[in-house]
């Protein structure tokens, strides 16, 4: 029942190779391994941890990467490429969860009727977490960049020189355009 | 949203205002802004969200960590947990807490007298207090666990300690279903590999005569190590269930329409109730049947077939509304057997339902054989030629069993055309349901309805050979006109088309007679299983490979039915397409009638016409059932 079981490490390997040399196929072959990795991991890490641990997003996907990728031939190229790629599949995991709780939540299939404090704020965040997914596609549209430095960050959970790593670019730029997005995103979710 | 260059001009302005001391800001920005008012307005109101975002710490958190309670489930942390990590209880020693499901609290503990691990559940309070269901659900608990079926969950105790009843159980290092599905959908293989597994469970509850009475993904755990599936709580929802009169639905104490679990926590079930149970009506094996059915639609479709806006409401649907076909979710192609086996197990009339979780397991592992065969054979082969090599060798292995199963025969002798291997290896035991039709003795031609002035039905068939020297296909494939004596090593295919649609049976009939007749058509590989054939549709017979002849000389005979209906007694005879009888109507009486009726019947007004451009055979027939024998003279 893995739902990898057909890919080898050596085979995602080479996938990387190939689309951090160019070969956008090869990321529409990786993406559904990785993001079933990060989904799993992220499962497993929140049960494990959530009694008082600060979840390390970084440390989640770096075991995703060792996990998927043979070791004998890990670049740190690809790991950039990798990293970036998963801060983006993150997104997509954690969207589609607030999508499927609030549908749950609004009276789908276990009708549940919950006067728990925690299902009330999780359902606020699920809403903004939402809100935000949509904001930063419009940011993408008019300056793709900064929409990357938020999505790296955020959900990638990498520092400002990773990000720069990923992007290209200085950490001071990544500074200087996390601050303008995210005054952005800001004004754009609490409607000023 | 701002023009491109106006969206450059904000943020260089006001990156190089957030660099500012901020009383120098106010003279920058109207320096760089002149009298373009609405653009300093813009920069003032960003470098302001700047300012509050960073105070809040807006997105400054990752974002994990932020909605990690999206991960929890109805897993809910509750203050109110009755017992502590460490403390002592009854003989247990509790290690963590688990959570809280919709039966109450359950914590992960030591036996301390036999030194291993269980799950501890704690009943809610209010479930204790009726004795006479209390020990009738411990009896259940324990029969139950003594059923000593892998998927179900093991009971070790059903006890009372500090005056709070508990319950041991094996501890299942894994998640619940409904933390697996977590709102995606499941690939087919693995759908059929968790239920079937389920159902094996129902299957030996239900002879305990045990009923579940909850199925649903929360109480179907999948063990991490193994996917092994086990199911919960079996007879605990007999013992939870609130009065109906509580619930305000019906008369009878049948519904566990509601379990209570802690209070301010009332964790509904409607969806996954059958119809009679939403009705308050008595429930038996069946319900749990449909309950399984809902289960099985939301692993493909990724949700449940029955909703509303509160229970109410998903009441009304689940005793009125059809469940949307499957097709309509799933993200890969739903096989029309998998639709088929949903909707027999959410009939709303139980007595149209499986009647049996022994039936519905049959029909869930012939399905899933068959995907784990089809997948095979895509793996394994391509159309054509290919096709005939790789199945050649694999050909060995099916006379031989043919051989065995060719009951009554001294010599042992194969009999007529070996397929190449696929079709009837294929023909693996997809025992469908609708082909367990009881067979019948002497084959009725259907009843005439209206005898007025059919239109002539007309089919058109062609062979197709393929040469082979030594092993290997030899030469391209080509189409036959007329009869050959065919060489011992070719290999022939049968295409059927018809201008119209109709029911289509073909049974092979060996040289000497003496053999019973072989089902080749329809096959569970080919059609689907069905006889049914689409106007214009060709017919490939086998669907992916090639006959070759066994070493037994002389003319086999490829007897074909072509019907305006479905034939019961031909229907009945599709049983024998499986793994085991490889298509081998192993009743003699039966064969015996069958070959009586095609003999019998081939000779009705049948008109054949061979052309030779393209080559093949054009039979039309005025009558309602057409049987022509196509002979192949091997040698």
């Amino acid at each position: 029942m893995s739902k990898n079981a057909s890919i080898s490490p050596h085979e995602i390997t080479q996938l990387l190779a190939e689309w951090s040399n160019g070969n956008q196929a090869a990321l529409d072959k990786l993406y559904p391994l990785v993001y079933e990795e990060l989904r799993r991991l992220a499962h497993r890490f929140m049960r494990r941890e959530r009694k008082g641990h600060t979840l390390q997003t970084t440390a989640l996907i770096n075991e995703a990467y060792l996990r998927l990728v043979d070791q004998k031939h890990v670049h740190w190229a690809n790991r950039s490429h990798f990293f970036g790629i998963s801060a983006q599949i993150m997104r997509r995991i954690l969207v589609d969860h607030a999508r499927g709780y609030l549908r749950e939540k609004r009276g789908g299939g276990a009708q549940r009727v919950s006067l728990d404090e925690t299902a009330l704020v999780t359902k606020e965040r699920a809403r903004e977490l939402i809100m935000l997914n949509e904001a930063l596609d419009n940011l993408a549209k008019q300056d793709p960049r900064r929409s990357q430095v938020v999505e790296l960050r955020y959900f990638g959970g990498l520092n400002n020189d990773e990000i720069g790593e990923v992007l290209k670019i200085s950490a001071n730029t990544v500074t200087r355009d996390w601050n303008m997005a995210r005054a952005w995103l800001y004004q754009q979710l609490s409607g000023a | 949203m701002a023009k491109p260059e106006r969206w450059q001009q904000v943020s260089r302005i006001f990156e190089s205002a957030l660099a500012l001391e901020e009383d120098a800001r106010a003279n920058y920005l109207c320096e760089q802004c002149g009298t373009d008012e609405s653009l300093r307005q813009e920069v003032e109101k960003l470098i302001a969200s700047h300012g509050n975002a960073a105070a809040e710490g807006f997105i400054e958190s990752p974002a994990v960590e932020r909605v990690a309670g999206l991960f929890e489930g109805d897993v809910t942390e509750k203050e109110s947990a009755r017992l502590q990590k460490g403390q002592s209880f009854g003989s247990y020693l509790v290690l963590d807490r688990l959570g809280a499901g919709g039966m109450g609290e359950v914590y992960l503990a030591t036996d301390t007298r036999l030194d291993r691990r269980v799950a501890l559940k704690i009943l809610p309070e209010d479930v204790a207090t009726d004795k006479r269901r209390m020990q009738r659900f411990a009896l259940e608990a324990r029969v139950a666990s003594t059923l000593n079926q892998p998927n179900i969950l093991t009971v070790f105790e059903f006890g009372e300690a500090e005056s709070l009843h508990f319950l041991a159980t094996e501890y299942v290092d894994g998640e619940t279903l409904r933390e697996y599905l977590h709102g995606t959908r499941l690939k087919l293989t693995e759908v059929l590999d968790i239920s079937t597994q389920i159902v094996a469970a129902l299957e030996a509850a239900h002879e305990a005569r045990i009923v579940h009475r909850d199925i649903k993904p929360e109480n179907v755990m999948i063990r991490r190590r193994d996917h092994i599936v086990k199911v919960l709580d079996f007879g605990l929802a007999k013992l939870t269930e609130k009065k109906a009169s509580e619930s305000g639905l019906g008369t009878d104490t049948e519904a566990p329409t509601e379990f209570k679990t802690e209070p301010g926590h009332v964790l509904g079930t409607v969806a996954y109730m059958s119809p009679e149970q939403a009705q308050g009506l008595p429930v038996d094996e069946r319900s749990d049947i449909w309950s399984t059915g809902i289960v099985i639609y939301e692993m493909v479709a990724g949700r449940v077939p029955f909703r509303g806006a509160t229970s109410s409401h998903t009441i009304v649907n689940i005793l009125e509304k059809e469940a949307p076909p499957l097709s309509q979710w799933a993200k890969e192609k739903v096989p029309d057997e998998l639709e088929r086996i949903v909707r027999k197990a959410l009939a709303k009339n139980r007595g149209e339902r499986y009647q049996t979780a022994s039936d519905l397991l049959i029909d869930l592992r012939n399905l899933r054989k068959r995907l784990e065969f089809d997948s095979e054979i895509e793996r394994s082969t391509s159309p054509g030629i290919v096709a005939a090599t790789d199945s050649y060798s694999r050909n060995e292995e099916t006379a031989e069993r043919r051989e065995k199963m060719t009951r009554g025969k001294s010599s042992g002798k194969t009999i007529g055309i070996a397929s190449a291997g696929i079709v009837l290896v294929v023909a693996a035991a997809f025992g469908l349901r609708a082909w367990r039709q009881p067979p019948v003795a002497v084959p009725s031609p259907m009843s005439p309805v209206a005898t007025a002035s059919l239109p002539e039905r007309q089919l058109d068939y062609w062979i197709t050979v393929q040469k082979y020297r030594e092993g290997k296909p030899f030469q391209e494939p080509f189409r036959l006109a007329r009869e050959i004596n065919f060489e011992k090593d070719y290999q022939v295919r049968l295409t059927l088309r018809s201008p119209q649609p109709g029911y289509l049976y073909i049974l092979n009939e060996s040289p000497d007679g003496a053999n019973p007749l072989q089902i080749l058509f329809p096959s569970p590989t080919a059609n689907g299983g069905s006889a049914l054939i689409d106007e214009n549709r060709e017919v490939h017979i086998p669907e992916r490979s090639w006959f070759k002849f066994d070493s037994e000389q002389g003319t086999e005979t490829l007897w074909v039915v072509w019907s305006i209906a479905a034939i019961a007694e031909f229907e009945a005879v599709k049983k024998f397409a499986n793994r085991d009888d490889l298509g081998i109507i192993s009743d003699n009486k039966l064969s015996d009638s069958l070959k009586g009726f095609l003999v019998e019947t081939s000779a009705d007004n049948l008109k054949i016409e061979k052309t030779d451009v393209p080559p093949q055979t054009i039979l039309r027939s005025p009558e309602k059932i057409a049987v022509h024998a196509i002979k192949l003279a091997h040698n």
